[in-house]
């Protein structure tokens, strides 16, 4: 079974985190310590300065190892920073990346259809996921409520959210689960006894994707939780990197 | 996978460890109000613990926390049930202080398992929760409960966090230094102010780390190890709100020996609280 990360990181914050990795060699060596075999990769850099910045320095960190899957960060295209969608989406296929985050905190701007609908519109349609750190907007009852407008107007977006807090909160995002076939959630701090197992009982393992929350975060936590949920192999392969190869593969570009 | 020591390779393959047990020092019981509980009812707690081998587990009741009474009457009937596996907390509301001195009373009628004399106490200490209930560490409410501790060298599990003026270093340090027979377990290791809570442990023989939470951040472990040592820092983890696995998998992943892991899982516990590992 390969466990693939969806929720990792590397780069140089304003505020570090307690155990920093601040170059990409040393998320490989924790990646290669915890038995990791592939990742979901971004630099700090895409949400502390700008996407423009940091999707350049991602994929040419990523580049160096093929354990690593970069990923980029979105504005607004009425701005033209990124390009006008079209030629975004021209560069991410040149780049080769297949999955986006969007700081719509960090970047000032509205994550909604006035803003990006027409981004997101294309991503629907090209089945390229869109991932949401859940501690990016100030707290879980907003962060919920933006993901669930997007969803609304974009149903069958592969919105993805992660790093939810130790305040479980499957109370906010079971009821999107059940209503949005193709909004998902990552493990990585997902720390609820029996959640993993009550949860494939319920709706299924399809929607749960693996992800460490490095380096704030410590691997071995989601590991060990993971390797040992009350649920199938089968159940467990999916979870582990399954879901989100089965995503990424059919990305469209 | 996650280290290459055999504690690892062990946690991995079994999830469990014969030769490694766990006490897990800081548990609840009961569902409660901000989140979904699948595991809190006792046949999943027992089964949880046989997973991943925890021999002990030491809860206090959510329901204690609102009513007292309620709550802690709760725990009682649970290890009473299963007192070859759990004993509990006696939870302290300072917000009561009229009943303050009868529950101190009540502690120690309920202090002994019901129906094995011989067995130890079903309530091992005291759980305070200054910011649940709104009252610092240090106020003077709290000080009925401290000095019944205090005369009989119970252990008090205060949940901590950092932020001065509630439930902070600083306010254990002064309540450490005050009252120096209580045995004072800071619940989350004072989250977020490591190294200074770290040396409060260090400083006072009588001050724990415990690490509920506290291991989910990566790096504040080796800070506990280095400032402290791992002979004062107890593993628990608010279950049924994490599963033990979560934070036996963080201390894996922490850059320590597996003799520091070991005193972190059982070794610490089994001397502080006197439960048996056989």
């Amino acid at each position: 079974m390969e466990l693939f990360d969806c929720n990792c990181w590397y780069g140089v914050p304003k505020t570090p985190p307690l155990a920093p990795a601040e170059t990409v060699d040393d998320l490989l060596g924790e990646l290669g310590r915890a038995g990791i075999g592939r990742a979901l990769v971004r630099n700090a850099a895409i949400w502390e300065e700008s996407p423009e910045v940091g999707n350049a320095l991602t994929t040419a960190d990523c580049a160096r190892d093929e354990r690593l899957e970069a990923a980029w960060g979105i504005l607004p295209p009425h701005t033209g920073e990124l390009g006008d969608v079209h030629e975004f989406l021209d560069a991410m296929r040149a780049a080769g990346v297949r999955a986006l985050w969007a700081y719509p905190a960090k970047h000032r701007y509205l994550l909604n259809a006035t803003a990006m609908g027409g981004m997101l519109e294309e991503m629907q349609d090209r089945g390229i996921p869109l991932f949401l750190h859940r501690r990016e907007m100030p707290g879980a009852q907003e962060t919920y409520a933006v993901a669930e407008q997007v969803l609304a107007d974009f149903p069958r977006l592969h919105l993805v959210i992660v790093a939810h807090g130790s305040w479980g909160e499957d109370r906010l995002f079971r009821p999107m689960m059940a209503r949005y076939p193709s909004f998902a959630v990552g493990t990585s701090r997902y720390e609820l006894d029996g959640g993993i197992e009550d949860l494939c009982r319920t709706l299924g393992p399809e929607r749960l994707l693996f992800g460490t929350n490095f380096p704030e975060t410590p691997m071995g936590g989601p590991i060990l939780t993971l390797l040992h949920a009350a649920i199938s192999d089968e159940e467990r392969e999916l979870i582990a990197g399954g879901n989100l190869r089965r995503i990424l593969e059919e990305v469209r570009l | 996978m996650i280290n290459d020591t055999r504690l690892a390779e062990e946690f991995v393959a079994h999830g469990r460890v014969d030769d490694c047990p766990v006490i897990d020092t800081h548990a609840h019981f009961g569902p409660y109000q901000a989140i979904y509980f699948p595991r809190w009812r006792p046949e999943r707690v027992l089964d949880t613990m046989d997973r991943c081998n925890v021999r002990w587990l030491i809860m206090s009741a959510h329901a204690a926390l609102v009513d007292t009474a309620r709550g802690n009457r709760e725990v009682a009937e649970i290890v009473a049930a299963h007192p070859d596996r759990i004993r509990g907390y006696w939870v302290i509301n300072p917000n009561y202080p009229e009943r303050l001195q009868r529950e101190l009373d009540e502690f120690d009628a309920h202090a002994q398992t019901p129906g094995q004399a011989s067995s130890p106490p079903a309530f091992v200490g005291f759980k305070f929760h200054p910011n649940q209930h709104g009252v610092p560490l240090n106020d003077e409410r709290y000080h009925p409960a401290l000095e019944y501790a205090d005369a009989r060298g119970l252990p008090i599990l205060s949940h901590t966090w950092a932020g001065r003026g509630m439930s902070s270093h600083a306010e254990v340090r002064e309540v450490a230094e005050r009252f120096p027979n209580v045995r004072l377990l800071m619940g989350h290791a004072g989250y977020g102010d490591w190294e200074e809570s770290a040396k409060v442990a260090r400083d006072h023989e009588h001050v724990y780390l415990e690490l509920t939470a506290a291991y989910s951040v990566r790096g504040a472990l080796e800070i506990m190890v280095e400032h402290a040592g791992s002979e004062k820092i107890l593993f628990g983890t608010d279950h049924p709100w994490f599963d033990p696995h979560y934070g036996i998998g963080c201390i894996l992943s922490a850059y320590m020996t597996d003799e520091d892991r070991r005193n972190i899982l059982h070794r610490n516990a089994e001397r502080l609280f006197g439960l048996p590992l056989d």
